[in-house]
């Protein structure tokens, strides 16, 4: 069997040697290979394999594995919680609505543990915040790592960390995924993919359909000058890294140096010490979908409530620019949902995104890319993809009512329950 | 007996003309006092304008009375002193420099031309003009609930976006129907006092729009560079109504200037654990079910400003 999949492998490699690491710039879904002839060390086979243990990825794979799927989540970094842990937005917003809780389940069991374990204080959602801020929850970032990857190792998730896909290939079952890490190949073969690569890397490989702006919000690096930092107590000095791109390792390394700069010149011009200091730029904004339904900012902001919503979402209109940001609060008693169709890459099979390339315009994305946002983006994703997984099918043809008993039973909120 | 006649102290009329007119103008002078200082009071405004009505009249018999003294001044030097003075203060006060608006800015109301509140069974109708080129109209109209036997409490105020109080437009007779407000008018007091000690406050003693004292810098700054949004604050309460007052708000921004907007209801004001400084703390929390006719007492609250050029 193994050599046999060997062979395979060899002569795949040879009949597209000629494709080398090149994007397939069409929608068509193509075979890509491992890069320079080289062969998988690891081979797993699951029913999903979440890409990406962001804010949506690791609700995900919990979601799935809770629901009895075998989950692989294949991470770049070297932790869980993406930018509320390795950019260091620690105060994951906004789960509640006009006095009342709208996004809940694993996210927000995650948050509230790490909150209680850490002596800290959840909001009074029944308050009015005087902005719109003041409902996030003041998270410690460590701790929210530690405890996402225990609930992964309880929902029997592997995580595979430093690891990335270089090619995707479209198999009979499903899909076999290459990826790469330092000193680690690793073929995967799965069922569904769930991508939340925030820029939805995946689906570039696979040639999908994205969506991207000439210009990008900034991003933003956080630190702390002068003053001890205190997890989960307070927010932390930031600063706008411009043109920030989380596309692939060059773009990254180009924010985070430029970022780090920045932070030194400030160290020399305020002669403070540099007391904390983040790994890695938070970034707001690189690629989209183009899904099988689009939502737009007046569907954000009228709060529309789609027929196959599966999560609210509750963010003022916030676009960064290079001048600041000035957010534009929704209206009383509005609160956006999102389709399931708007986390299915257009024409595809088989492949589920969460998170901030969600399928959307530009505006609508400044609202609906935070933390609450993507983890009940996240859940539902691994809610359908499990049960696509389970019945031979894709996300998209499983019946609504069994996304929502299964989001329910996992303690997730769905549009028209509150 | 004594032959001395007793002094001319002129007809019956002119007696009666004069005495008038001093009394009037006593009861002028001191309705004229409050109505300057005091936050706008209907009572006062109305007392001092009519009274200004009646004084208008007797000394217009005053001049008849004195006609002749007058028209020998009409020939004399002190005539084009007098006309050049009265030409003088009538263009000052009419175009109203700096110094004049500084002087007009230390009236509790900012007086009675740039505001002005009426109240029917109909609505509240609320102008504030604090220039010939930025007119505010707060129009509200009432909803199924409300009463004015006796009359709902309403307290309208600005705050900046540090959530301090920065002007009162208009204060409630009663200030424990409208607890948010008091609140709210306390700690501005506050600052204020520590401020002017020299005390650092946060968002408020700092050199910035947002933490000035003078509602100039949010209304009409100076450099449209430096507009810093604020909110226009109404806090209702019908008494007796066995429900907490409810505050209703918008945000003005005159960088993204917009001519009409409603108000929103907030929520209603709930005292919390006082702070760890002992300082009294309210916040406002989502109205429940308790509320009934409270969210009756306003059909809608439209903000009009007119911004001239």
């Amino acid at each position: 069997m193994k050599s046999s999949r060997r062979n395979f492998l060899q002569h795949s490699l040879l009949g597209t040697a000629g494709l080398g690491l090149g994007i397939a710039s069409t929608s068509e879904v193509r075979a890509q290979s491992l890069p320079g002839g080289l062969e998988p060390e690891v081979t797993d086979n699951v029913d999903v394999l979440v890409v990406g243990g962001g804010t949506a990825g690791h609700v995900a794979a919990i979601q799935a594995g809770r629901a009895g799927a075998s989950v692989l989540l294949v991470e770049r970094g070297s932790q869980l919680g993406g930018v509320m842990t390795t950019g260091g937005v620690a105060y994951p917003g906004l789960f509640d609505a006009w006095g009342k809780q709208v996004i809940a389940g694993i996210g927000w069991e995650i948050v509230k543990e790490s909150v209680e374990l850490d002596g800290g204080t959840l909001p009074d959602f029944a308050k009015v915040p005087q902005r719109h801020y003041m409902n996030q929850v003041f998270t410690n970032q460590f701790l929210y790592a530690i405890l996402a990857e225990e609930k992964c190792a309880k929902a029997g998730v592997e995580i595979a960390y430093h690891e990335f896909p270089q090619a995707v290939t479209k198999t009979d079952t499903g899909w076999q995924v290459d990826c790469i890490g330092f000193g680690t190949k690793r073929r995967v073969n799965c069922k569904q993919i769930i991508d939340c690569t925030g820029g939805a890397e995946v689906c570039g490989l696979l040639g999908l359909a994205r969506l991207r702006e000439d210009e990008r919000q900034p991003g933003s690096y956080l630190y702390m000058l002068g003053e001890a930092h205190e997890p989960g107590r307070n927010q932390i000095h930031r600063l706008y890294v411009h043109g920030a791109d989380s596309t692939n390792s060059r773009t990254v390394t180009h924010a985070n140096l430029t970022g780090r700069k920045s932070i030194l010149a400030e160290v020399r011009n305020k002669g403070k010490r540099l007391m904390h200091l983040q790994p890695e730029t938070g970034f707001r904004e690189t690629y989209r979908i183009e899904g099988e339904a689009l939502i737009t900012v007046n569907d954000y902001r009228s709060g529309k409530k789609f027929e196959d919503a599966i999560c609210y979402a509750f963010y003022p209109v916030d676009l960064h620019t290079k001048n600041g940001v000035k957010p534009e609060p929704l209206k009383p008693g509005v609160i956006p949902t999102v389709p399931l169709r708007s986390l299915i890459p257009k024409g595809s099979r088989n492949i589920i995104v969460a998170g901030r390339c969600v399928s959307s315009d530009r505006l609508a994305n400044s609202g609906l890319r935070v933390q609450a946002s993507c983890m009940g983006m996240g859940q539902a994703a691994g809610a359908a993809a499990f049960l696509a997984a389970r019945a031979g099918t894709t996300p998209l043809e499983v019946p609504l009512k069994e996304i929502y008993d299964l989001l329910r039973e996992h303690g997730a909120i769905i549009p028209g329950d509150v | 007996m004594s032959n001395r006649s007793k002094p001319q102290l002129g007809t019956l009329r002119r007696r009666i003309v004069s005495l008038l007119t001093a009394l009037t103008f006593l009861v002028l002078s001191v309705t004229g006092i409050l109505a300057f200082v005091l936050p706008f009071d209907i009572d006062m405004i109305g007392l001092h304008a009519l009274m200004g009505f009646v004084f208008v009249g007797l000394i217009g018999l005053h001049v008849f009375n004195n006609s002749r003294p007058l028209k020998s001044y009409l020939h004399s030097k002190a005539l084009w002193v007098t006309l050049a003075v009265t030409a003088f203060l009538t263009a000052l006060f009419w175009w109203q420099p700096a110094p004049v608006r500084t002087v007009l800015s230390w009236s509790g109301n900012l007086g009675p031309t740039m505001e002005r509140f009426e109240m029917d069974e109909d609505g509240m109708l609320f102008d504030y003009a604090p220039s010939p080129d930025y007119r505010m109209r707060l129009n509200v109209i009432t909803g199924a609930s409300y009463d004015t036997s006796p009359p709902p409490q309403v307290a309208i105020w600005l705050e900046n976006q540090g959530g301090y109080h920065i002007k009162t437009l208009l204060a409630p007779v009663s200030s424990v129907e409208t607890p948010y407000y008091a609140f709210k008018h306390a700690g501005w007091e506050k600052a204020k006092r520590e401020a002017e000690k020299g005390v650092e406050i946060d968002a408020v003693s700092q050199p910035t729009p947002n933490g000035s004292f003078d509602p100039a810098d949010y209304i009409l700054p100076g450099d449209s560079k430096d507009s810093t949004p604020y909110a226009l604050f109404l806090e209702i309460n019908q008494p007796g109504d066995k429900q907490a007052s409810l505050v209703y708000s918008l945000e003005i921004d005159n960088s993204l200037p917009r001519s009409f907007q409603l108000l929103d209801l907030r929520g209603f004001p709930k005292r919390e654990e006082d702070g760890a400084d002992g300082k009294e703390k309210w916040g406002l929390y989502y109205v429940d079910e308790s509320f009934t006719t409270a969210l009756e007492l306003i059909d809608s609250a439209l903000l009009t400003i007119d911004r001239g050029k």
